[in-house]
């Protein structure tokens, strides 16, 4: 059942790494994440792993690996000079395990604030939560190298790390001229909460409480893709009624997400009436996730081998609710819309190109929105989405009007795909009744040292889990989280450029980045 | 109480899908329920807060940011969240503070005038929640910052705040002389 979404993992000498990573990158294959593990207990060095799509077997990844050795110190040949996508991941390995990627161009600590000592890498297995504790200096000053624009007329605005709205924390360095942005230099990670260590720490059953907690609106998605990387390491297919709810509840939240945004954006250019109407909508969909999983966030649904109840039980009065959600969006897009000076001030601001979307590997909404088809529901279909047929939806534009746009254009389709799910879950159809979705089809252990990928395309985009197990196969060696908005943050600099500073709000609002999300 | 009477307003809304209803009247449709019985006197009518994010997963934010949204209308009680500290009653807390954020957290706090109170808003502000243990957070807002009342759940619904919010308030100023609501 499982012969496409293929892992093929291929290692290569340090010396290649490089050269076969640009290769694929720049013959088409998306980068979709990058990170290393300290193997030094079971392989005696670290190992770096490039997960891309793979280009000459649609659907499956192709994951290059190299071995690290310690010679007085990690290093290996930075790829970000010919894989700019790689830029984040870099910095993230050379904080969180001390290997060292030598020719990268920003080398700035990513992860780990001041307050943190030098010479403490998390992930290594050889330290214990306990001994990083131990180290951690709060009253350590502040000497994180911000990049500064100088020249005449030029002034710096330092904004953050507390806001004034109710968001997340994050520290914004404007250099703008005039009302104009020249330059934008951010630090995030302010919520850094050591989850992938975490993992490590509370075995594979806890995981998922972890995973639904990584980013509060894509808690369904998160804990998704960490339950199929785990399910797919002990080699189990989970019940076909199982995977419908999850793949309805994935929709679900991708649903809220992009109609709470869409209202969000209103209080982004001070528009309150259609704020009010996007939030009232949101809100009955958040009832509606109270209703049918006891959380207003998803939570609690998923386990390892399947779901713990069937929310689609009770079609008929889900298809209703479904039904007066669907006239009353199309009545609030009819309303946005209808604001000329609110639809005028979506248009231009935030642009990101074609070009820098596929660069600096963009993903979801962002990419999407600047003409790049990439969906991993029809790129790696799993749960139920070879059995949905839907379009990948694209906007050219690549500003804040066309993410709005293609927010709008996605919630509909999420909406067809809810009832297409609905149908095909009523009783009488025996399709989805093969098996219980409350089956749990756990099989009786983990070998030592199995690995795997878990996906899936969330509301901000594409959702990458890998786990793998140690040696005892109890827990996990190494547990990598990659949200979408990890991809995306490094993007936001670029997209602000000459736009004024009171715009940034706004474009900020269109990407809506989870910080928590990226700093895990 | 305040979870039944928010429940109401949503079930209502379902059912009979009559917007008038519940605007017409915000005190009439949460139940008779008026400012002072929410704030006490020494506030005279009006409390302010400020969220600080101390390194939450976001949902509880968003369950404060629903307490804004035309349903829930928590402004028409006289609570309303405030950019500055400087301008806050309240400092509520959310996240199990982590070590990037416990400095911040402790400069909103100084910066608040008294009478001042912290509330820890979340499993995670109360006690670190599931990411206690880790090695990169403080484990609950109390290790920071003195906190007068803890407002559980992961993340407490928006009707949950309002409750902690006011039990909060009772416990520095007293019981409340209004009549409970129904
Ligand atoms: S208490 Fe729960 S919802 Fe609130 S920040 Fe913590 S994990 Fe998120």
């Amino acid at each position: 059942m499982l012969p496409r979404n293929a892992e093929n993992y291929i290692r290569v000498q340090p010396g290649e790494f490089a050269a076969r990573c640009a290769g694929i990158f720049h013959a088409g294959g998306r980068l979709r994440m990058m990170f290393a593990a300290d193997e030094r207990e079971t392989d005696g060095f670290m190992n770096i792993y490039a997960v891309f799509s793979s280009i000459a077997d649609h659907g499956s990844f192709d994951i290059i690996t190299t071995a690290v050795e310690d010679e007085g110190g990690f290093r290996y040949q930075s790829i970000t000079p010919r894989v700019p996508a790689a830029h984040w991941y870099e910095r993230e390995m050379a904080c969180m395990l001390g290997i060292v990627p030598e020719g990268h161009p920003d080398l700035r600590p990513l992860v780990l604030h001041d307050m943190y000592p030098e010479g403490v890498f998390p992930l290594r297995r050889d330290i214990t939560a306990e001994d990083i504790r131990s180290k951690v200096d709060l009253a350590r000053d502040d000497a994180y190298p911000y990049k500064t624009v100088e020249g005449e007329g030029v002034f710096e605005i330092p904004v953050g790390p507390v806001h004034a709205g109710i968001i997340e924390p994050g520290h914004f360095r404007f250099s703008a001229v005039g009302e104009s942005i020249y330059f934008l230099d951010p630090r995030l990670f302010y919520t850094h909460k050591g989850v992938e260590k975490l993992f490590e720490q509370v075995g594979f059953e806890r995981g998922i409480q972890l995973a639904e907690r990584i980013s509060g609106t894509s808690s369904f998605c998160h804990s998704t893709a960490y339950c199929l990387a785990v399910e797919n390491m002990r080699g189990v297919d989970i019940p076909i009624r199982a995977k419908a709810v999850r793949t309805f509840l994935v929709e679900l939240e991708r649903l809220y997400n992009h109609i709470g945004d869409i209202g969000n954006l209103c209080a982004g250019t001070g528009f309150a009436a259609g704020y009010a109407e996007g939030a009232e909508l949101k809100e009955r969909l958040m009832a509606l996730n109270h209703r049918l999983t006891g959380s207003r966030y998803l939570r609690g649904v998923n386990k390892l081998g399947g779901v713990s109840r069937d929310v689609l039980e009770d079609v008929e009065s889900i298809s209703a609710e479904l039904s007066v959600v669907t006239d009353e969006f199309k009545a609030v897009m009819k309303f946005i819309m209808s604001s000329v000076s609110h639809m005028e001030r979506l248009e231009g601001p935030g642009f990101l190109s074609r070009e820098a979307a596929v660069k600096l590997g963009a993903t979801g909404i962002a990419a999407r929105a600047s003409g790049v088809n990439d969906d991993l529901r029809t790129a790696h279909p799993n749960l139920f989405y070879d059995r949905i047929i839907f379009e990948v939806h694209t906007r050219n534009r690549g500003d804040v009007l066309a993410r709005m746009l293609l927010r709008a254009d996605e919630a509909a389709c999420s909406l067809a795909m809810l009832r297409s799910i609905l149908r095909k879950a009523k009783p009488q159809k025996k399709e989805l009744m093969a098996a219980d979705a409350q089956q749990d089809a756990r099989p009786a252990d983990i070998s030592g040292g199995r690995q795997a990928l878990g996906w899936v395309e969330g509301a901000r985009g594409s959702i990458f889990y890998f786990v793998k197990a140690a040696a005892d196969g109890k827990s996990p060696l190494r547990v990598k989280v990659r949200s979408a908005s990890f991809c995306n943050w490094p993007l936001l600099p670029f997209t602000v450029l000459n736009d004024i500073v009171p715009d940034f709000p706004l474009i900020n609002k269109s990407f809506n980045l989870s910080y928590s999300g990226c700093d895990m | 109480m305040f979870g039944k009477i928010f429940c109401n307003i949503i079930k209502s809304k379902r059912v009979l899908n009559e917007r008038e209803l519940e605007y017409k009247n915000p005190e009439e449709a949460a139940g008779g329920l008026v400012r002072r019985d929410i704030i006490p006197a020494s506030f005279r009518g009006s409390v302010r807060i400020r969220q600080v994010d101390a390194g939450s997963c976001n949902a509880c934010e968003w369950e404060c940011i629903a307490l804004t949204n035309p349903i829930y209308d928590v402004q028409r009680f006289g609570v309303d969240f405030v950019a500055s500290p400087r301008h806050a009653d309240i400092i509520l807390v959310t996240g199990p503070v982590s070590w990037s954020m416990a400095r911040a957290l402790e400069k909103s706090w100084l910066a608040a005038a008294e009478p001042k109170i912290v509330i820890a808003c979340g499993d995670c502000a109360a006690d670190g929640g599931v990411f206690r243990g880790s090695y990169a957070v403080a484990g609950g807002a109390d290790k920071i910052v003195p906190v007068a009342y803890k407002i559980s759940g992961c993340p407490p619904s928006p009707a949950d705040i309002i409750k902690g919010i006011r039990g909060a308030l009772a416990l520095l100023c007293g019981p409340h002389k209004g009549p409970e609501p129904k």
